[in-house]
């Protein structure tokens, strides 16, 4: 700083200052008799409560006193200090030889030069003080030595003292205990309501330990109310704070911690209630066992002096074993009982508890003088008892963990943020037309809540309302939650949908004044987004919505098949036009290719698309009180639909238009035959009769008949498997489909189907078939059913007589092929020839639909078709039975089935396989 | 062609024609498989079932022979980008 300038004057200053002592320093006259310091310019005032203020604490020693463990006592302190203070004018005057050899000449030095100083400047001013203290702390230094020798030898005293009181404690102890056991022994009567007592003091102590609980915890949530108050008084926008800061996750800690105490007291109550519990069980035990002694003794009364004799032993042993426990039990129960149970682990707690349970419950025993092996038991009892109570304890305490662990995030979104949240999911799920959009899931809903017995209503306004019922439908096991949130977004959704019914009231009356009467759609959201056409008008839609666009398309890509059938569904209906008009001119015929794959494809497809169109009109069907026109439209528009898939089937074609008939073209589609039960629900009974006939009709152009041949091969070939597939779709869905018109018929249809059947068709290459040989077992029973008389109509004798012409002609067609009609026949046609009897597995089952035809058929024969069937099916009868009863079968199931198989057919011709003998 | 098939407008009508039949597709890989399809997306992910899937395993050296590896699966899902083309099966 010496471009300040500071620095020189300091300097000179204290040059100054050196140069004036320089010339002090050379003289030394300490303690010489007329050393005549400055002692008089000694300022000695302001001292009197020195030694309060710095603590002297009487006479000071060399030796401390490291050992003792107490302070001194404050009585001795004071004592000493007065002391000093007494001592301390009488020294002030006269400097000590002691405080003379502190002298320090040196300016920098604490201690005051007392009688060589001037007035001295104020910048050492504190260094008098500090000098002051420093002598009086000599002084106090050795004030607290002696006052610490004091108390030293005071403390050793107090410890005298309180191992006298210790001893004298034990002594009362002992004494005590002396005189319990001569209550004990006194007061054997009363030992029940002592032990009532100790219980119910034990109840109080609990009883208590919960009002401290309860009181803690009121404590607690007073303070945790407080510090919120004052949180809410002071934190800033909710957002604005680090995570860490947030009042959410404030009050989230706080929550947490609210339930780790929670938690913590439950635990502490439930396992007072357990102890509680124990207790009355160990009560009702020794109640029962002293009962049963008492009941007992009389019995054994020559064996009474020997349950004395152990009761005397065990008095004894108790005695010994007492006093230990007693010892460890005496200082124990009060203090962890009262003090530690907040502090101590639970576990040491529990211990303990269940340690002075033990030693109760001994001292209980000792009184009842229960027998020696009984105590045993009920030690090793107590034992286990304990052994079961820490292994809960385990298990509870890894719960309380991992259910702490899991939940440790729980609590940070409020309800509002999840309610956002769901609003914006909900929003994503919600559409007007939820079959239309997620079909699958819906009808699965559907087929699952009637399946559980129409749990939940129907909810179709809302997508995931299937999921919903689903939810509601299907126990829930964690589900308590689910109500609520179900319920919330129940709410949202209602919200959103009326938001958006609102939107599309606004939108349509925006609509309305703006684009009234203009053919094009607008776009749904906002115009903003991105800049489009307010009107988009859709060039690309079918011919029949814009006349004028369709001639302007271009063809593209006609291939050379379609080309030939021009548009085939035009065609189609020209040919049923052409067909309906010509029903009484005569038949003109469009001859037609038949359908290519493309077409039978592309027209299945159309027809998926109208089935499921009719679907949702007649899940759409208006109640009746909706109004008469609603009514009207909907039936409207319902019929149009079901005439448009009458027409896409092809069905009022001529038969001759193609080979296969357009409609048999359709079924060979493995789709065909499945979409037909579906098609066919919405039919009437005159378009079904006609549907039947045309399928009859064309029976033969089936792809399942004219591959059936195949399913005889015993390969496993893809083309096989594919016509296994064809034959089971069929018989599931199309027959399915006609069997109820069948069942109804009348002989007159019945008879014309099958004069059908046989009419222009290899009727044996039908009954090779299954779904053929399905068929005709059909006819034959309704034709049993009908002639049993079991129904409406009555039919006419000529019916009858129709009908046995039929039957006639039928069986003189298949008499030649009886035994082919079976597939065991047929394959083993196909076996090699070196192996004829393979025994093909399964073959019993794919016999028994024949059997039961030719059960149907003999039903009906007469006695000379009888002849015929017995001599055509006599090798094959008796195969069966031979290799039944011989046992050259597999397994029992496979016997039986040809045994019954047999006996199908014959009884039809009223024999049995008994009556058949080898 | 386009009076009959109003329903088809994009290459992906032809596969809609083609759902619940036997398809024929060609993957990446050296592998066919064929099929009954059950669904598809425009991924050209597919389902199938009832598949045999053909893996052929190339052999290079002096006469580069073609081993071929089949196996059946009752149902699968096929990952788009692996699909070369979808057909009917050869028809004979």
């Amino acid at each position: 700083m010496s471009f300040f300038g500071f620095e020189e004057r300091t300097l000179e200053r204290g040059k100054d200052r050196r140069s004036e002592q320089d010339e002090d320093l050379a003289v030394y006259t300490w303690g010489e008799e007329n050393y005549d310091g400055l002692g008089d310019a000694l300022q000695e005032d302001h001292d009197d409560l020195n030694d309060e203020t710095f603590g002297a604490v009487g006479e000071l020693g060399k030796d401390f006193d490291f050992s003792n463990q107490a302070l001194p006592d404050r009585k001795n302190i004071t004592r000493s200090a007065n002391a000093i203070v007494e001592d301390r004018p009488p020294q002030s005057s006269t400097p000590l030889t002691l405080e003379s050899i502190w002298d320090d000449k040196s300016p920098f030095s604490l201690r005051l030069n007392g009688s060589n100083r001037t007035q001295l400047p104020r910048g050492e001013s504190p260094a008098i003080s500090s000098q002051h203290r420093q002598q009086s702390g000599i002084r106090t230094l050795q004030e607290i030595e002696a006052e610490m020798r004091v108390s030293a030898d005071q403390s050793r005293q107090e410890a005298l003292l309180q191992q006298r009181q210790q001893q004298y404690y034990l002594e009362q102890q002992r004494l005590q205990q002396q005189q319990q056991k001569q209550r004990e022994e006194e007061e054997l009567l009363l030992r029940q309501e002592e032990e009532r007592e100790f219980q119910r003091q034990r109840l109080l102590y609990q009883q208590e330990q919960a009002q401290q609980l309860h009181l803690q915890r009121f404590q607690q949530q007073q303070q945790l109310l407080q510090q919120r108050e004052h949180q809410h008084r002071r934190t800033p926008p909710p957002r604005m704070l680090p995570v860490s800061q947030s009042p959410r996750f404030m009050e989230h800690q706080q929550r947490q911690i609210l339930l780790l105490q929670h938690q913590q007291e439950q635990q502490q109550l439930l396992r007072l209630q357990q102890l509680q519990e124990q207790l009355r069980v160990e009560e009702l035990e020794r109640q029962l066992r002293s009962q049963h002694i008492s009941s007992v003794t009389p019995d054994r009364q020559p064996s009474g002096p020997t349950l004395a004799d152990m009761e005397a032993l065990q008095h004894q042993q108790l005695r010994q074993q007492s006093q230990s426990p007693a010892t460890r039990s005496g200082p124990h129960r009060p203090a962890p009982l009262e003090d530690s149970l907040p502090y101590l682990p639970q576990s040491i707690q529990l211990q303990q508890r269940l340690l002075s349970e033990m030693a109760q419950a001994e001292f209980l025993r000792e009184m009842q003088g229960l027998s020696q092996a009984d105590q045993e038991a009920l030690r090793v009892e107590a034992m286990r008892k304990i052994l079961e109570a820490e292994k809960m304890e385990e298990k509870r305490r890894r719960k309380a963990a991992k259910i702490a662990h899991m939940s440790r995030y729980n609590d940070l979104m409020t309800q509002s943020d999840k309610d956002f949240i769901t609003r914006i999911q909900v929003s994503q799920l919600v559409s007007q037309d939820p079959y239309a959009d997620d079909f699958y899931a819906q009808v699965y809903g559907a087929i699952v809540r009637s399946r559980m017995g129409l749990s939940a209503d129907d909810e179709r306004v809302l997508k995931f309302g299937a999921s919903g019922g689903v939810a509601l439908g299907a126990p829930t096991k964690g589900g308590n939650r689910r109500p609520n949130a179900m319920q919330r977004m129940q709410q949202q959704v209602e919200r959103i949908v009326s938001n958006a019914r609102k939107r599309e009231e606004e939108k349509g009356l925006h609509s309305l004044h703006s684009l009234q009467g203009a053919l094009g759609k607008t776009s749904g959201r906002s115009y903003k987004a991105a800049p489009r056409q307010l009107l988009q008008v859709d060039s690309s839609s079918a011919p029949s919505s814009s006349p004028t666009l369709s001639h302007a398309q271009p063809h593209a890509h006609i291939s050379k098949a379609d080309s030939i059938s021009k548009s085939s569904s035009e065609a189609a209906a020209d040919a049923a036009r052409i067909g309906r008009e010509t029903l009484d001119n005569g038949e003109t015929l469009v001859r037609m290719e038949p359908l290519t794959q493309r077409e039978i494809l592309v027209t299945l497809e159309n027809m998926y698309d109208l089935v499921l169109n009719v679907e949702q009109l007649r899940r759409d069907q208006p109640h009746p009180e909706d109004g008469e026109e609603v009514l009207e439209q909907w039936s409207q528009d319902f019929d149009k639909l079901v005439d448009q898939m009458w027409i896409q089937l092809k069905v009022m074609l001529p038969l001759a238009t193609s080979t296969p008939h357009p409609f048999i073209s359709l079924l060979s589609a493995a789709k065909g035959k499945k979409i037909l039960p579906r098609v066919t629900r919405h039919f009437d009974q005159q378009r079904m009769n006609t549907l039947l006939t045309l399928l009859i009709a064309c029976f033969s152009q089936l792809d399942i008949i004219s591959h059936a041949a195949l399913l005889d091969t015993l390969e496993d070939t893809p083309e096989r498997a594919d016509v296994e597939r064809q034959t089971q779709a069929f018989l599931s869905s199309v027959l399915q489909s006609i069997l109820p018109i069948i069942v109804k018929g009348n002989l007159r249809l019945v008879c014309g189907l099958v004069g059908l059947l046989m009419h222009g068709q290899d009727i044996v290459a039908i009954a090779k078939s299954r779904p053929g040989l399905a068929l005709l077992t059909l006819f034959l029973t309704r034709v049993e059913v009908i002639k049993e008389g079991e129904v409406d109509e009555n039919p006419t004798p000529e019916d009858f007589a129709q009908w046995q012409l039929m039957f006639d002609h039928l069986f003189q067609l298949l008499t030649p092929e009886f035994p082919l009609l079976f597939p065991s026949t047929r394959m083993a046609e196909h076996l090699p020839r070196d192996q004829p009897h393979i025994n093909i597995p399964g073959i019993d089952s794919l016999d028994q639909p024949v059997w039961q035809f030719l059960a149907a058929l003999a039903l009906q024969a007469s006695s000379m078709q009888h002849q015929i069937l017995v001599s055509s099916l006599r090798e094959k009868v008796l195969d069966n039975v031979l290799s039944a009863k011989k046992g050259w079968v597999v397994d029992e199931e496979e016997r039986s089935t040809k045994l019954a198989n047999v006996d199908l057919f014959l009884h039809a011709l009223g024999l049995d396989s008994s009556q058949i003998t080898m | 062609m386009d009076g009959s098939s109003s329903g088809i407008q994009e290459p992906f009508d032809l596969i809609r024609l083609s759902l619940s039949e036997r398809v024929f597709v060609k993957l990446r890989g050296d592998r066919e498989m064929t099929g009954i399809l059950h669904a598809y997306d425009g991924h050209m992910n597919l389902i199938l079932s009832d598949v045999e899937e053909t893996i052929m395993i190339v052999n290079e050296g002096e006469q580069a022979t073609v081993n071929v590896a089949k196996r059946k699966m009752d149902m699968l899902f096929v990952r788009g980008d692996g699909v070369i083309l979808v057909s009917p099966p050869s028809r004979t």
